[in-house]
Protein backbone atom coordinates (compact mmCIF):
# COMPACT_ATOMS: atom_id res chain seq x y z
CA UNK A 1 0.00 0.00 0.00
CA UNK A 2 2.89 2.35 0.85
CA UNK A 3 3.88 1.95 -2.98
CA UNK A 4 0.46 2.79 -3.77
CA UNK A 5 0.53 6.33 -1.89
CA UNK A 6 4.15 6.57 -3.76
CA UNK A 7 2.50 6.86 -7.31
CA UNK A 8 -0.86 8.41 -5.85
CA UNK A 9 1.35 11.60 -4.46
CA UNK A 10 3.55 11.55 -7.46
CA UNK A 11 0.36 11.73 -9.84
CA UNK A 12 -1.55 14.17 -8.02
CA UNK A 13 1.37 16.85 -8.31
CA UNK A 14 1.49 16.35 -12.06
CA UNK A 15 -2.44 17.07 -11.94
CA UNK A 16 -2.06 19.67 -9.89
CA UNK A 17 0.29 21.34 -13.32
CA UNK A 18 -1.80 19.77 -15.81
CA UNK A 19 -4.47 22.46 -16.38
CA UNK A 20 -6.63 20.69 -19.20
CA UNK A 21 -7.20 18.30 -16.23
CA UNK A 22 -8.41 20.48 -13.75
CA UNK A 23 -9.81 23.79 -16.03
CA UNK A 24 -12.48 21.90 -17.22
CA UNK A 25 -13.72 20.43 -13.58
CA UNK A 26 -13.64 23.91 -12.20
CA UNK A 27 -15.94 25.11 -14.87
CA UNK A 28 -18.09 22.27 -14.81
CA UNK A 29 -18.35 22.61 -10.83
CA UNK A 30 -18.98 26.25 -10.80
CA UNK A 31 -21.85 25.57 -13.52
CA UNK A 32 -23.71 22.92 -12.09
CA UNK A 33 -23.20 23.86 -8.35
CA UNK A 34 -23.21 27.92 -8.71
CA UNK A 35 -24.96 29.34 -11.88
CA UNK A 36 -27.70 26.35 -12.17
CA UNK A 37 -28.76 26.62 -9.39
CA UNK A 38 -28.81 30.53 -8.80
CA UNK A 39 -30.77 30.69 -12.26
CA UNK A 40 -32.96 27.96 -11.43
CA UNK A 41 -34.03 29.35 -7.97
CA UNK A 42 -33.90 33.52 -8.71
CA UNK A 43 -35.85 32.54 -12.18
CA UNK A 44 -38.47 29.78 -10.18
CA UNK A 45 -40.92 32.28 -9.79
CA UNK A 46 -41.10 33.66 -14.10
CA UNK A 47 -40.29 29.80 -14.90
CA UNK A 48 -44.16 29.30 -12.96
CA UNK A 49 -45.79 32.39 -15.17
CA UNK A 50 -45.39 30.03 -18.48
CA UNK A 51 -48.26 27.88 -18.84
CA UNK A 52 -46.85 24.76 -20.34
CA UNK A 53 -44.33 24.89 -16.84
CA UNK A 54 -47.65 24.59 -14.88
CA UNK A 55 -49.41 22.34 -17.27
CA UNK A 56 -46.01 19.97 -16.74
CA UNK A 57 -46.49 20.31 -12.90
CA UNK A 58 -50.23 19.35 -12.96
CA UNK A 59 -49.53 16.68 -15.52
CA UNK A 60 -46.26 15.10 -13.04
CA UNK A 61 -47.37 15.93 -9.71
CA UNK A 62 -51.05 16.46 -10.01
CA UNK A 63 -52.24 19.31 -8.03
CA UNK A 64 -50.49 21.02 -5.47
CA UNK A 65 -50.64 23.23 -3.05
CA UNK A 66 -47.31 25.12 -3.26
CA UNK A 67 -45.97 24.85 -7.39
CA UNK A 68 -43.15 26.98 -6.33
CA UNK A 69 -41.78 24.41 -3.40
CA UNK A 70 -42.90 21.67 -5.85
CA UNK A 71 -41.18 22.77 -8.40
CA UNK A 72 -37.88 23.93 -7.06
CA UNK A 73 -37.89 19.96 -5.65
CA UNK A 74 -38.40 18.54 -9.12
CA UNK A 75 -35.43 21.28 -10.31
CA UNK A 76 -33.20 20.04 -7.71
CA UNK A 77 -33.55 16.52 -8.71
CA UNK A 78 -32.51 17.45 -12.03
CA UNK A 79 -29.73 19.14 -10.50
CA UNK A 80 -29.17 15.94 -8.37
CA UNK A 81 -28.40 13.41 -11.12
CA UNK A 82 -26.41 16.32 -13.15
CA UNK A 83 -24.38 16.29 -10.35
CA UNK A 84 -23.25 12.73 -10.62
CA UNK A 85 -21.79 14.01 -13.94
CA UNK A 86 -18.88 15.54 -11.89
CA UNK A 87 -17.62 11.98 -10.30
CA UNK A 88 -18.40 10.51 -13.62
CA UNK A 89 -16.43 13.13 -15.58
CA UNK A 90 -13.16 13.64 -12.85
CA UNK A 91 -11.72 10.19 -12.87
CA UNK A 92 -13.07 9.76 -17.23
CA UNK A 93 -10.71 12.34 -17.09
CA UNK A 94 -7.66 11.51 -14.98
CA UNK A 95 -6.99 7.93 -15.22
CA UNK A 96 -6.28 8.12 -18.95
CA UNK A 97 -4.15 10.87 -18.74
CA UNK A 98 -2.42 8.98 -15.80
CA UNK A 99 -2.13 5.73 -18.13
CA UNK A 100 -1.07 6.77 -21.23
CA UNK A 101 1.13 9.19 -19.41
CA UNK A 102 2.98 6.32 -18.45
CA UNK A 103 2.67 4.37 -22.02
CA UNK A 104 3.93 7.91 -23.31
CA UNK A 105 7.06 8.14 -21.33
CA UNK A 106 7.42 4.49 -21.48
CA UNK A 107 7.62 4.39 -18.18
CA UNK A 108 6.03 1.15 -17.43
CA UNK A 109 9.02 -1.17 -17.56
CA UNK A 110 11.20 0.64 -15.46
CA UNK A 111 8.38 0.83 -13.11
CA UNK A 112 7.83 -2.96 -13.39
CA UNK A 113 11.34 -3.82 -12.78
CA UNK A 114 10.82 -1.88 -9.61
CA UNK A 115 9.74 -4.31 -6.86
CA UNK A 116 6.54 -2.91 -6.81
CA UNK A 117 3.30 -5.44 -7.39
CA UNK A 118 1.04 -4.55 -10.12
CA UNK A 119 -1.88 -4.57 -7.30
CA UNK A 120 -0.30 -1.66 -6.03
CA UNK A 121 0.40 -0.04 -9.08
CA UNK A 122 -3.42 -0.54 -9.94
CA UNK A 123 -4.11 0.91 -6.45
CA UNK A 124 -2.05 4.26 -7.09
CA UNK A 125 -3.38 4.79 -10.66
CA UNK A 126 -6.81 4.06 -8.96
CA UNK A 127 -6.94 6.26 -5.88
CA UNK A 128 -5.22 8.68 -8.30
CA UNK A 129 -8.55 8.87 -10.48
CA UNK A 130 -10.77 8.27 -7.18
CA UNK A 131 -9.87 10.59 -4.19
CA UNK A 132 -9.85 13.78 -6.67
CA UNK A 133 -13.16 12.89 -7.65
CA UNK A 134 -14.44 12.12 -4.26
CA UNK A 135 -13.05 15.86 -3.24
CA UNK A 136 -14.33 17.15 -6.17
CA UNK A 137 -17.68 15.75 -5.99
CA UNK A 138 -18.31 16.47 -1.94
CA UNK A 139 -16.71 20.25 -2.52
CA UNK A 140 -19.65 20.32 -5.27
CA UNK A 141 -22.34 18.97 -2.90
CA UNK A 142 -21.30 21.13 -0.41
CA UNK A 143 -21.59 24.02 -2.51
CA UNK A 144 -24.77 23.34 -4.00
CA UNK A 145 -25.99 23.24 -0.90
CA UNK A 146 -24.91 26.36 0.77
CA UNK A 147 -25.81 28.08 -2.91
CA UNK A 148 -29.21 26.76 -2.95
CA UNK A 149 -29.85 27.01 0.66
CA UNK A 150 -29.25 30.84 0.95
CA UNK A 151 -30.85 31.67 -1.80
CA UNK A 152 -33.77 29.91 -1.03
CA UNK A 153 -33.97 31.25 2.40
CA UNK A 154 -33.65 34.43 1.20
CA UNK A 155 -35.99 33.85 -1.77
CA UNK A 156 -38.53 31.81 -0.46
CA UNK A 157 -37.85 31.18 3.81
CA UNK A 158 -36.80 27.75 3.37
CA UNK A 159 -34.19 25.90 3.37
CA UNK A 160 -34.27 22.68 0.89
CA UNK A 161 -31.43 20.59 1.34
CA UNK A 162 -29.94 18.33 2.30
CA UNK A 163 -32.60 15.64 1.73
CA UNK A 164 -32.17 11.87 2.04
CA UNK A 165 -31.62 11.78 -1.31
CA UNK A 166 -28.99 14.18 -1.37
CA UNK A 167 -26.91 12.07 1.17
CA UNK A 168 -27.48 9.07 -0.56
CA UNK A 169 -26.42 10.80 -3.96
CA UNK A 170 -22.94 12.33 -2.73
CA UNK A 171 -21.87 9.65 -0.31
CA UNK A 172 -22.94 6.38 -1.68
CA UNK A 173 -23.96 6.85 -5.53
CA UNK A 174 -21.44 9.22 -6.15
CA UNK A 175 -18.32 7.13 -4.78
CA UNK A 176 -19.72 3.86 -6.42
CA UNK A 177 -19.97 5.56 -9.78
CA UNK A 178 -16.74 7.23 -9.60
CA UNK A 179 -14.95 3.89 -8.68
CA UNK A 180 -16.77 2.32 -11.73
CA UNK A 181 -15.79 4.74 -13.88
CA UNK A 182 -12.04 4.98 -12.83
CA UNK A 183 -11.79 1.32 -13.61
CA UNK A 184 -13.58 1.24 -16.91
CA UNK A 185 -11.39 4.48 -17.74
CA UNK A 186 -8.14 2.03 -16.98
CA UNK A 187 -9.20 -0.64 -18.81
CA UNK A 188 -9.92 1.41 -21.89
CA UNK A 189 -6.83 3.31 -21.35
CA UNK A 190 -5.01 0.39 -21.68
CA UNK A 191 -5.98 -0.67 -25.44
CA UNK A 192 -5.81 3.05 -26.54
CA UNK A 193 -3.15 4.25 -28.04
CA UNK A 194 -3.75 7.97 -27.26
CA UNK A 195 -5.32 10.32 -24.61
CA UNK A 196 -8.11 11.77 -26.56
CA UNK A 197 -9.28 8.49 -27.46
CA UNK A 198 -9.10 6.84 -24.75
CA UNK A 199 -10.87 9.58 -22.39
CA UNK A 200 -13.49 10.17 -25.30
CA UNK A 201 -14.47 6.41 -25.16
CA UNK A 202 -14.24 6.33 -21.13
CA UNK A 203 -16.51 8.96 -21.37
CA UNK A 204 -19.55 7.30 -23.16
CA UNK A 205 -19.79 6.09 -19.74
CA UNK A 206 -21.58 9.24 -18.32
CA UNK A 207 -24.44 8.70 -21.41
CA UNK A 208 -26.59 6.69 -18.68
CA UNK A 209 -27.05 9.59 -16.63
CA UNK A 210 -28.21 12.06 -19.42
CA UNK A 211 -30.60 9.17 -19.91
CA UNK A 212 -32.10 9.15 -16.54
CA UNK A 213 -32.44 13.55 -16.93
CA UNK A 214 -33.62 13.05 -19.94
CA UNK A 215 -36.72 11.02 -18.38
CA UNK A 216 -37.13 13.03 -15.52
CA UNK A 217 -37.42 15.87 -17.99
CA UNK A 218 -40.34 13.64 -19.72
CA UNK A 219 -41.95 13.16 -17.21
CA UNK A 220 -41.54 9.36 -17.30
CA UNK A 221 -39.73 8.66 -14.32
CA UNK A 222 -38.83 10.51 -11.10
CA UNK A 223 -35.97 9.94 -9.23
CA UNK A 224 -36.84 9.04 -5.35
CA UNK A 225 -35.01 6.46 -2.64
CA UNK A 226 -36.23 3.37 -3.86
CA UNK A 227 -34.69 3.79 -7.21
CA UNK A 228 -31.62 5.53 -5.40
CA UNK A 229 -31.49 2.82 -3.60
CA UNK A 230 -31.65 -0.02 -6.12
CA UNK A 231 -28.99 2.30 -8.58
CA UNK A 232 -26.90 2.00 -5.73
CA UNK A 233 -27.16 -1.57 -5.28
CA UNK A 234 -26.90 -1.94 -9.44
CA UNK A 235 -23.33 0.26 -9.34
CA UNK A 236 -22.14 -2.21 -6.21
CA UNK A 237 -23.00 -5.25 -7.96
CA UNK A 238 -21.08 -3.70 -11.33
CA UNK A 239 -17.80 -2.45 -8.87
CA UNK A 240 -16.20 -6.15 -8.80
CA UNK A 241 -17.27 -7.11 -12.50
CA UNK A 242 -15.13 -4.12 -13.66
CA UNK A 243 -12.33 -4.83 -10.88
CA UNK A 244 -11.76 -8.00 -11.84
CA UNK A 245 -11.34 -6.66 -15.31
CA UNK A 246 -9.08 -4.20 -14.59
CA UNK A 247 -6.68 -6.43 -12.10
CA UNK A 248 -6.57 -8.70 -15.43
CA UNK A 249 -5.83 -5.79 -17.88
CA UNK A 250 -2.98 -4.83 -14.86
CA UNK A 251 -1.04 -8.29 -15.22
CA UNK A 252 2.61 -7.70 -15.39
CA UNK A 253 3.35 -9.78 -18.46
CA UNK A 254 0.26 -7.97 -20.42
CA UNK A 255 1.59 -4.74 -19.78
CA UNK A 256 4.78 -5.08 -20.92
CA UNK A 257 3.92 -6.66 -24.08
CA UNK A 258 0.76 -5.45 -24.72
CA UNK A 259 0.14 -2.09 -23.86
CA UNK A 260 1.25 0.25 -27.32
CA UNK A 261 1.51 3.56 -27.49
CA UNK A 262 0.86 5.41 -31.43
CA UNK A 263 4.93 6.29 -32.05
CA UNK B 1 24.82 -14.89 -8.59
CA UNK B 2 22.40 -15.44 -11.85
CA UNK B 3 22.01 -19.43 -12.91
CA UNK B 4 19.64 -20.06 -15.52
CA UNK B 5 18.13 -23.19 -16.64
CA UNK B 6 16.34 -24.58 -19.47
CA UNK B 7 14.54 -21.25 -19.90
CA UNK B 8 12.14 -21.17 -22.79
CA UNK B 9 9.48 -17.93 -23.37
CA UNK B 10 6.74 -18.52 -26.44
CA UNK B 11 4.61 -15.26 -27.46
CA UNK B 12 1.68 -17.02 -28.96
CA UNK B 13 2.89 -19.16 -31.66
CA UNK B 14 6.30 -17.59 -31.39
CA UNK B 15 8.94 -18.75 -29.79
CA UNK B 16 11.49 -16.08 -28.68
CA UNK B 17 13.60 -17.57 -26.53
CA UNK B 18 14.01 -21.72 -26.70
CA UNK B 19 16.07 -23.65 -23.72
CA UNK B 20 18.85 -21.46 -22.83
CA UNK B 21 20.72 -22.48 -19.86
CA UNK B 22 23.84 -20.52 -18.35
CA UNK B 23 25.54 -19.13 -15.19
CA UNK B 24 26.96 -16.09 -14.34
CA UNK B 25 29.25 -15.39 -11.80
CA UNK B 26 29.41 -12.21 -9.16
CA UNK B 27 30.86 -9.38 -10.18
CA UNK B 28 31.49 -10.98 -13.68
CA UNK B 29 30.45 -8.97 -16.89
CA UNK B 30 28.44 -11.01 -18.87
CA UNK B 31 27.98 -10.16 -23.08
CA UNK B 32 24.66 -10.92 -24.43
CA UNK B 33 24.62 -10.46 -27.82
CA UNK B 34 22.46 -11.37 -31.25
CA UNK B 35 20.90 -10.00 -33.67
CA UNK B 36 17.41 -8.10 -33.60
CA UNK B 37 14.43 -10.20 -32.27
CA UNK B 38 17.18 -12.92 -30.71
CA UNK B 39 15.30 -12.78 -27.40
CA UNK B 40 17.88 -10.66 -25.48
CA UNK B 41 15.31 -8.09 -24.18
CA UNK B 42 12.98 -11.08 -23.38
CA UNK B 43 15.51 -12.99 -21.62
CA UNK B 44 16.34 -9.67 -19.57
CA UNK B 45 12.46 -8.92 -19.10
CA UNK B 46 12.36 -12.82 -17.60
CA UNK B 47 15.93 -12.18 -15.39
CA UNK B 48 14.48 -8.91 -14.06
CA UNK B 49 10.74 -11.11 -12.94
CA UNK B 50 9.15 -8.43 -15.05
CA UNK B 51 7.47 -11.45 -17.39
CA UNK B 52 7.53 -15.25 -16.48
CA UNK B 53 9.13 -17.86 -18.49
CA UNK B 54 6.72 -20.59 -19.66
CA UNK B 55 9.34 -23.02 -19.12
CA UNK B 56 12.46 -23.53 -17.02
CA UNK B 57 14.36 -21.69 -13.98
CA UNK B 58 16.07 -18.53 -12.58
CA UNK B 59 18.27 -19.01 -9.28
CA UNK B 60 19.03 -15.00 -8.65
CA UNK B 61 20.88 -14.68 -5.49
CA UNK B 62 20.13 -17.91 -4.81
CA UNK B 63 16.81 -17.23 -4.93
CA UNK B 64 13.77 -18.81 -7.57
CA UNK B 65 12.43 -16.15 -9.64
CA UNK B 66 9.06 -17.67 -9.31
CA UNK B 67 8.36 -16.93 -5.47
CA UNK B 68 11.13 -14.16 -5.19
CA UNK B 69 9.61 -11.43 -7.60
CA UNK B 70 9.59 -8.60 -5.49
CA UNK B 71 13.25 -9.83 -3.54
CA UNK B 72 15.12 -9.85 -6.98
CA UNK B 73 14.05 -6.55 -8.18
CA UNK B 74 14.70 -5.34 -4.94
CA UNK B 75 18.57 -6.34 -5.70
CA UNK B 76 18.39 -5.55 -9.68
CA UNK B 77 18.61 -2.58 -11.61
CA UNK B 78 17.83 -2.26 -14.94
CA UNK B 79 18.34 0.23 -17.89
CA UNK B 80 16.08 -0.63 -20.65
CA UNK B 81 15.92 -0.18 -24.61
CA UNK B 82 14.23 3.21 -24.05
CA UNK B 83 14.88 5.33 -21.27
CA UNK B 84 11.56 5.56 -20.33
CA UNK B 85 11.63 9.29 -18.24
CA UNK B 86 8.18 11.33 -16.54
CA UNK B 87 8.97 13.75 -19.47
CA UNK B 88 7.53 16.56 -17.30
CA UNK B 89 8.94 16.62 -14.21
CA UNK B 90 12.69 17.43 -13.34
CA UNK B 91 15.38 15.00 -13.61
CA UNK B 92 16.08 15.14 -9.39
CA UNK B 93 12.37 13.87 -9.22
CA UNK B 94 12.33 11.42 -11.40
CA UNK B 95 15.21 9.53 -9.32
CA UNK B 96 13.32 10.50 -5.82
CA UNK B 97 10.16 9.07 -7.30
CA UNK B 98 12.01 5.39 -8.15
CA UNK B 99 14.29 5.30 -5.50
CA UNK B 100 11.17 5.30 -2.87
CA UNK B 101 10.25 1.94 -4.55
CA UNK B 102 13.27 0.95 -2.84
CA UNK B 103 12.52 1.64 0.65
CA UNK B 104 15.64 4.11 0.44
CA UNK B 105 15.40 7.22 3.49
CA UNK B 106 15.04 10.48 2.60
CA UNK B 107 18.73 11.14 3.37
CA UNK B 108 20.15 7.99 1.16
CA UNK B 109 17.68 8.95 -1.58
CA UNK B 110 19.50 12.53 -1.16
CA UNK B 111 22.63 11.65 -0.89
CA UNK B 112 22.60 8.97 -4.27
CA UNK B 113 20.79 10.86 -6.50
CA UNK B 114 23.33 13.90 -5.95
CA UNK B 115 26.40 10.99 -6.31
CA UNK B 116 25.27 9.62 -10.10
CA UNK B 117 23.88 12.78 -11.08
CA UNK B 118 26.95 14.25 -10.41
CA UNK B 119 28.65 11.27 -11.82
CA UNK B 120 26.84 11.77 -15.05
CA UNK B 121 27.52 15.67 -15.28
CA UNK B 122 23.70 15.58 -15.11
CA UNK B 123 23.79 18.15 -11.27
CA UNK B 124 24.15 21.02 -13.08
CA UNK B 125 20.77 20.37 -14.90
CA UNK B 126 18.93 18.30 -11.78
CA UNK B 127 15.77 20.48 -11.94
CA UNK B 128 15.25 20.77 -15.70
CA UNK B 129 12.35 18.80 -16.65
CA UNK B 130 13.83 15.14 -18.38
CA UNK B 131 11.58 16.05 -21.41
CA UNK B 132 14.29 18.90 -21.80
CA UNK B 133 17.14 16.52 -21.93
CA UNK B 134 18.81 15.38 -24.73
CA UNK B 135 18.57 11.57 -25.99
CA UNK B 136 22.46 11.21 -24.64
CA UNK B 137 21.37 13.07 -21.05
CA UNK B 138 18.03 10.47 -21.21
CA UNK B 139 20.35 7.64 -21.28
CA UNK B 140 22.55 9.00 -18.47
CA UNK B 141 19.41 9.89 -16.70
CA UNK B 142 18.08 6.50 -17.24
CA UNK B 143 21.35 4.99 -16.07
CA UNK B 144 21.35 6.97 -13.25
CA UNK B 145 18.35 5.23 -12.01
CA UNK B 146 19.17 2.10 -12.48
CA UNK B 147 21.58 2.27 -9.92
CA UNK B 148 20.07 4.78 -7.47
CA UNK B 149 19.38 1.91 -5.05
CA UNK B 150 23.04 0.62 -5.33
CA UNK B 151 22.01 -2.83 -6.77
CA UNK B 152 23.88 -6.40 -6.87
CA UNK B 153 23.05 -6.80 -10.51
CA UNK B 154 22.76 -4.42 -13.31
CA UNK B 155 20.96 -5.95 -16.77
CA UNK B 156 21.77 -2.75 -19.54
CA UNK B 157 20.27 -3.04 -22.69
CA UNK B 158 22.21 -1.19 -25.30
CA UNK B 159 23.90 1.19 -22.63
CA UNK B 160 25.40 3.67 -25.03
CA UNK B 161 22.70 4.00 -27.42
CA UNK B 162 22.46 7.31 -28.87
CA UNK B 163 25.02 8.28 -26.57
CA UNK B 164 27.90 10.88 -28.55
CA UNK B 165 31.34 9.14 -28.43
CA UNK B 166 32.63 11.18 -24.98
CA UNK B 167 29.52 9.74 -23.06
CA UNK B 168 29.66 6.41 -24.32
CA UNK B 169 33.43 6.50 -23.49
CA UNK B 170 32.46 7.30 -19.89
CA UNK B 171 29.81 5.31 -19.46
CA UNK B 172 32.10 1.92 -20.71
CA UNK B 173 34.44 3.25 -18.13
CA UNK B 174 31.87 3.24 -15.53
CA UNK B 175 30.95 -0.39 -16.36
CA UNK B 176 34.66 -1.23 -16.46
CA UNK B 177 34.41 0.44 -13.04
CA UNK B 178 31.79 -1.70 -11.42
CA UNK B 179 33.34 -4.77 -11.20
CA UNK B 180 35.44 -3.17 -8.30
CA UNK B 181 31.96 -2.82 -6.83
CA UNK B 182 31.02 -6.14 -7.30
CA UNK B 183 28.29 -5.54 -9.17
CA UNK B 184 27.23 -8.51 -11.32
CA UNK B 185 26.50 -6.94 -15.22
CA UNK B 186 24.57 -8.42 -17.46
CA UNK B 187 25.23 -6.31 -21.04
CA UNK B 188 23.28 -6.25 -23.71
CA UNK B 189 24.36 -4.61 -26.98
CA UNK B 190 25.09 -4.44 -30.03
CA UNK B 191 28.72 -2.41 -30.24
CA UNK B 192 30.62 -5.90 -30.64
CA UNK B 193 34.02 -3.91 -30.12
CA UNK B 194 32.14 -2.73 -27.04
CA UNK B 195 31.41 -6.17 -25.57
CA UNK B 196 34.76 -7.25 -26.21
CA UNK B 197 36.29 -4.51 -23.91
CA UNK B 198 33.87 -4.60 -21.30
CA UNK B 199 32.61 -8.53 -21.33
CA UNK B 200 34.34 -11.18 -19.04
CA UNK B 201 32.46 -14.07 -21.15
CA UNK B 202 30.05 -13.43 -23.83
CA UNK B 203 26.77 -15.51 -25.07
CA UNK B 204 25.88 -15.06 -28.42
CA UNK B 205 22.03 -16.05 -28.78
CA UNK B 206 19.57 -16.67 -31.37
CA UNK B 207 16.14 -17.65 -29.85
CA UNK B 208 19.34 -20.60 -29.09
CA UNK B 209 22.30 -19.93 -27.19
CA UNK B 210 25.12 -20.27 -30.20
CA UNK B 211 28.02 -20.20 -28.06
CA UNK B 212 28.91 -18.89 -24.51
CA UNK B 213 32.83 -18.17 -24.11
CA UNK B 214 35.42 -15.83 -23.22
CA UNK B 215 36.93 -13.70 -25.99
CA UNK B 216 40.19 -15.67 -25.68
CA UNK B 217 38.36 -19.30 -26.13
CA UNK B 218 36.24 -17.99 -28.95
CA UNK B 219 39.22 -16.67 -30.69
CA UNK B 220 41.34 -20.18 -30.01
CA UNK B 221 38.33 -22.15 -31.00
CA UNK B 222 38.96 -20.55 -34.74
CA UNK B 223 40.35 -23.64 -36.80
CA UNK B 224 42.17 -21.26 -38.83
CA UNK B 225 44.33 -18.42 -38.46
CA UNK B 226 44.41 -15.18 -40.12
CA UNK B 227 48.08 -13.98 -40.62
CA UNK B 228 49.31 -10.97 -41.71
CA UNK B 229 52.28 -11.41 -44.39
CA UNK B 230 54.53 -8.29 -44.53
CA UNK B 231 56.57 -8.22 -47.86
CA UNK B 232 59.27 -5.77 -48.93
CA UNK B 233 57.60 -4.44 -51.83
CA UNK B 234 53.87 -4.02 -53.12
CA UNK B 235 51.87 -7.08 -51.75
CA UNK B 236 50.18 -7.09 -54.90
CA UNK B 237 53.72 -8.21 -57.07
CA UNK B 238 53.38 -11.69 -54.69
CA UNK B 239 49.49 -12.19 -56.05
CA UNK B 240 49.61 -14.74 -58.34
CA UNK B 241 52.06 -16.49 -56.17
CA UNK B 242 49.94 -16.90 -53.50
CA UNK B 243 46.85 -17.70 -55.32
CA UNK B 244 49.00 -21.21 -56.28
CA UNK B 245 49.76 -21.80 -52.16
CA UNK B 246 46.77 -24.34 -51.58
CA UNK B 247 47.23 -23.44 -47.58
CA UNK B 248 46.09 -19.58 -48.38
CA UNK B 249 42.52 -18.46 -48.54
CA UNK B 250 40.95 -15.14 -48.39
CA UNK B 251 43.83 -13.56 -49.29
CA UNK B 252 43.29 -9.38 -49.06
CA UNK B 253 46.12 -6.63 -49.74
CA UNK B 254 46.75 -3.79 -48.27
CA UNK B 255 49.86 -2.09 -49.86
CA UNK B 256 52.73 -4.50 -48.62
CA UNK B 257 50.89 -6.33 -46.55
CA UNK B 258 48.56 -9.53 -47.30
CA UNK B 259 45.84 -10.62 -44.58
CA UNK B 260 45.13 -14.71 -45.51
CA UNK B 261 43.83 -17.40 -43.71
CA UNK B 262 45.56 -20.11 -43.51
CA UNK B 263 44.30 -23.80 -42.32
CA UNK B 264 46.08 -25.91 -39.84
CA UNK B 265 48.41 -22.96 -38.83
CA UNK B 266 50.92 -25.41 -37.07
CA UNK B 267 51.83 -27.40 -40.13
CA UNK B 268 51.02 -25.09 -42.83
CA UNK B 269 53.03 -22.16 -42.27
CA UNK B 270 56.41 -23.10 -42.79
CA UNK B 271 55.57 -24.68 -45.74
CA UNK B 272 53.68 -21.57 -47.04
CA UNK B 273 56.94 -19.21 -45.73
CA UNK B 274 59.27 -21.69 -47.81
CA UNK B 275 57.47 -21.30 -50.76
CA UNK B 276 57.20 -18.08 -50.74
CA UNK B 277 60.90 -17.27 -49.91
CA UNK B 278 61.64 -19.88 -52.97
CA UNK B 279 59.84 -17.61 -55.34
CA UNK B 280 61.99 -14.67 -54.28
CA UNK B 281 59.71 -12.66 -52.36
CA UNK B 282 61.12 -10.99 -49.05
CA UNK B 283 58.97 -11.79 -46.04
CA UNK B 284 59.48 -8.87 -43.18
CA UNK B 285 56.92 -9.81 -41.08
CA UNK B 286 54.51 -12.77 -40.49
CA UNK B 287 52.08 -12.51 -37.65
CA UNK B 288 49.01 -13.55 -36.19
CA UNK B 289 45.99 -11.65 -36.57
CA UNK B 290 43.41 -12.61 -33.61
CA UNK B 291 39.69 -12.75 -35.32
CA UNK B 292 37.38 -9.75 -33.39
CA UNK B 293 34.44 -10.47 -31.69
CA UNK B 294 32.65 -9.20 -34.77
CA UNK B 295 34.31 -11.64 -37.17
CA UNK B 296 33.48 -14.83 -34.89
CA UNK B 297 30.08 -12.99 -34.41
CA UNK B 298 28.90 -12.49 -37.70
CA UNK B 299 30.91 -16.15 -38.51
CA UNK B 300 28.84 -17.57 -35.68
CA UNK B 301 25.40 -16.26 -36.48
CA UNK B 302 25.94 -17.08 -40.42
CA UNK B 303 26.76 -20.62 -39.44
CA UNK B 304 23.68 -20.74 -37.33
CA UNK B 305 21.34 -19.29 -40.30
CA UNK B 306 23.21 -22.11 -42.71
CA UNK B 307 21.99 -24.73 -40.38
Amino acid sequence: MKKAVIIFKKEIKEIIKNKTIWLPVIIVVIIFSIAMPMAFILGSGTILEDVDTVNFINKVFGSVDDPLKVLIGFILKQLLILLLLIPAMVPSLIAPSSVLMEKENKTLEPLLATPIKTSELLIGKTLTALVPSFITSTICFIILTIVVDIIAFIKLGYLPLPTLEWVIVAFILSPLLSFIITMISIIVSSKSTDIKSAQGIGSMVILPIYLVIGLQLAGIFLINITYLLIGCLILLAVCPLVLKLAVRVFDRENIVTNWKIKT
Amino acid sequence: MIKVENLSKKFGDITAVENISFDIGKSEIFGFLGPNGAGKTTTIRMLATIISPNSGNITIDGRDSKENGEYIRSIIGILTESPGMYEKISAYDNLDYFSRFYGLSEEGRRKNIEKYLKMFDLWDRKDDPAGTYSKGMKQKLALSRALIHEPKILFLDEPTAGLDPESAYMVRNFIEGLKKEKITVFLCTHNLAEASSLSDRVCIIKRKIIKIATLDELQNSDKNTRVEITFNDKAERYMGLMNKINELKNIELDGNKAIVTIEKPETSNPKVIKKIMDDGAQILYFNEVKATLEEIYLSLIKDEESR
